[in-house]
């Protein structure tokens, strides 16, 4: 016998689901409950996830230990809420002068090392071994080096593409396309398992031990929007007829 | 006399034998048989340009000990004892040569062995000033062959990454040539190429005006340190400026509360320069949700039911980025997104009429506001792209050549260059 606490949430795990696959028929009062209920649980979480693990491991504990060092960075972060007070607000600056400043000096750094040296040190490293490479090893390391040179082309602003410019742009679009359509099925592989991880649980949910939740929701639903289409069409069928 | 003299010598010459046998120490002989050789010269020194954890040992080449034999270099956090094995590595292996830091920071030869030990991978973090024992035996077959004597070193983190000088060398180009640009820029102007996708923003806020429809600019789930928050914060900027000219509405559904007030700051920035600040609204900007899905929940539902003349995706999107753009095509909006996510273009490219790709939307910014500071931004990242170019080009040229005709301290001179330590 399933516990009633595990059927309870098996029902509301198969109702939410279906509520909002719904929306892919059209907007409906059961998709909102789900997307207000799904924001105010996001925000909740997002809540408690603050508190548990900044506001107490962050600073409320190396504070009680006498570490009021960490109170610097905790009132830099509180001036950014002085935009809420109009007088006050002119405080936040600093708060995000610092998150810019510091955000800028860790980026930049790491940009031109992996933007900029990785790829070219990645590119061009295949031809230092040139010997013990094969034709088709040397194939490769062009085509690698010939298509970062011409997407990077692409996204040169500096010249307009015409003649033959505009053909080292094209090669680098083709480039571009080719690794979209890889991601674009790599991602879409990834989404549907994600989609046979619902299905799974709606079967799951469908089983009698859960009292055909699956089955129940989803025919309650199709009633209500064929009872919602009968009426809404009345209704639609009446204001014509007074409209006449 | 001469009988007990001869029973004398009969019984030594009987016994000499025994004692011999008695007296002889067979495990001394045994254990003078297996002392190990010495490894002389063995050194331990601070590893150069790090954080402080971890040393380099070195010691000359022996060309006695055998190729199949093994260096194991034992570590140690205590004063004695405590030795845990650190490496272990074949003979010929390991040189000076193959230390990974470049050619203007580290001298190495393959004349010496030359093995650099991650301290706080064996022993985790450790004090400023500790002291750590090295020894390294030579082993063939679990016999010790050689063993040296322990030696000791601190380590200490340098303030400045000497390895890391081509960086800084770049990073210098750059900033010069930002200059240049701005001074350039302001002076005679910089020209920038047609972007197709940025000219269809008059087009879509046309629309939305003609039909009395909303328009929802979408700024991502970026934070305001990520690089496409901040170039659609720009774009943002020249998009309100024309809402706000042509007296439309926009909405700017927010996931991150610091992205919502720099929008804030934004778009009635726009709206005074446009020359309509009575038509600011607070509302503007919203902020929706800081978790991802429930974020791109609400936004679909606002979308579906305000059915937005026209839709802009522009910065950081993740998976809710097919979510938003298809709600948006099934509302019948015209939409235009632009991502530096590359995996997230795709779904752009086929839900949305227009898609900036990556660079382009850096581009945005300058192009729609021609502002002398954004437009020598683009300038250096155009000299970046350039560099690049000729950098792989020219590179692979060298190293070709390089490795063609065995130039063999030219090819690791050139890789070292672009070398990301």
């Amino acid at each position: 016998m399933v516990d009633t606490s595990i059927i309870a949430g098996g029902w509301l795990a198969a109702g939410l689901t279906i509520f909002i696959f719904s929306f892919l028929y059209r907007d409906n009062p059961f998709f909102k409950i789900a997307e207000h209920l799904y924001l105010g649980a996001g925000m909740g979480w997002l809540f408690q996830v603050s508190v548990n693990s900044v506001w107490i491991p962050k600073i409320w504990e190396p504070v009680s230990k006498g570490e009021l060092l960490v109170i610097i960075p905790s009132v830099m972060g509180l001036t950014l809420l002085t935009q809420f007070i109009p007088k006050l607000s002119w405080m936040s600056r600093y708060g995000f002068t610092f998150m810019m400043g510091y955000g800028s000096g860790l980026a930049i750094p790491a940009g031109l090392s992996t933007d900029f040296m990785s790829q070219i040190a990645g590119t061009i490293k295949p031809f230092s071994l040139l010997a013990s490479l094969s034709a088709m090893d040397i194939f490769n390391a062009l085509l690698v080096a010939g298509g970062a040179i011409c997407v990077l082309f692409y996204f040169f602003f500096s010249v307009e593409h015409k003649g033959h410019l505009k053909k080292v742009s094209n090669v680098g679009i083709y480039f571009l396309m080719v690794y979209f359509g890889a991601a674009f099925g790599n991602t879409v592989m990834a989404r549907f398992s994600l989609l046979y991880g619902r299905f799974d649980d709606l079967f799951t949910f469908s089983g009698s031990n859960y009292f055909y939740a699956t089955q129940v929701v989803l025919a309650c639903m199709v009633l209500y929007f064929l009872l919602h289409g009968f009426f809404s069409g009345k209704k639609e069928d009446a204001a014509g007829e007074e409209a006449a | 006399m001469i009988k007990h003299k001869a029973a004398l010598a009969l019984f030594l010459s009987l016994s000499a034998p025994a004692l011999l046998f008695a007296a002889k120490p067979a495990p001394e002989v045994k254990k003078a048989a297996a002392t190990p050789a010495a490894i002389n010269g063995l050194t331990a020194v601070d590893m150069p340009y790090d954080a402080g954890n971890a040393a380099i040992l070195k010691w000359p080449v022996d060309p006695a000990v055998a190729a199949d034999a093994f260096y194991v270099v034992y570590a140690s956090s205590l004063q004695s004892g405590g030795w845990v094995e650190a490496d272990r590595f074949a003979a010929p292996a390991k040189t000076g040569k193959d230390i990974e830091l470049p050619f203007w920071a580290w001298d190495g030869s393959v004349l010496e062995h030359a093995v650099k030990v991650e301290l706080n991978n064996l022993f985790g973090e450790s004090g400023k000033d500790a002291v750590f024992q090295f020894r390294v035996a030579a082993e063939k077959n679990k016999q010790v062959l050689a063993e040296s004597r322990a030696v000791s070193v601190t380590p200490a983190g340098n303030w400045f990454r000497l390895d890391r000088l081509n960086n800084l060398v770049l990073l210098i180009a750059l900033i010069v040539i930002f200059f240049w640009a701005v001074s350039h820029a302001k002076r005679k102007g910089l020209f920038i190429r047609r972007i197709a996708g940025l000219d269809a923003i008059d087009e879509a806020i046309g629309r939305a005006t003609e039909m009395g429809k909303p328009i929802f600019y979408v700024p991502g789930i970026g934070s305001m340190s990520s690089i496409s928050t901040i170039a659609s914060a720009f774009i943002l900027g020249e998009v309100s400026k024309k809402v706000a000219q042509y007296d439309s509405q926009i909405k700017v559904p927010h996931f991150d509360p610091v992205v919502m007030t720099v929008c804030k700051e934004v778009v009635k920035q726009s709206y005074l320069e446009a020359g309509r600040p009575d038509s600011y609204r607070e509302d503007v900007n919203q902020f929706i949700s800081a978790d991802q899905f429930s974020y791109a929940a609400s936004v679909d539902g606002m979308i579906s039911r305000e059915k937005p003349a026209a839709c802009f995706y522009m910065g950081h999107f993740m998976a809710e980025s097919l979510l938003l753009a298809e709600v948006g095509a099934t509302s019948g909006a015209i939409q235009i997104a632009g991502t530096d996510v590359e995996h997230q273009l795709p779904f752009f490219f086929t839900a949305c009429d227009y898609t900036l790709i990556g660079e382009e939307l850096y581009a945005a910014g300058a192009y729609l506001s021609k502002e002398p500071m954004l437009l020598s931004a683009l300038k250096v990242q155009d000299f970046g792209k350039l560099f690049v170019m000729l950098s792989v080009f020219f590179g692979m040229i060298l190293v070709a050549l390089g490795a063609r005709f065995r130039w063999d301290s030219f090819v690791p001179a050139i890789l070292n260059l672009f070398q990301n330590y």
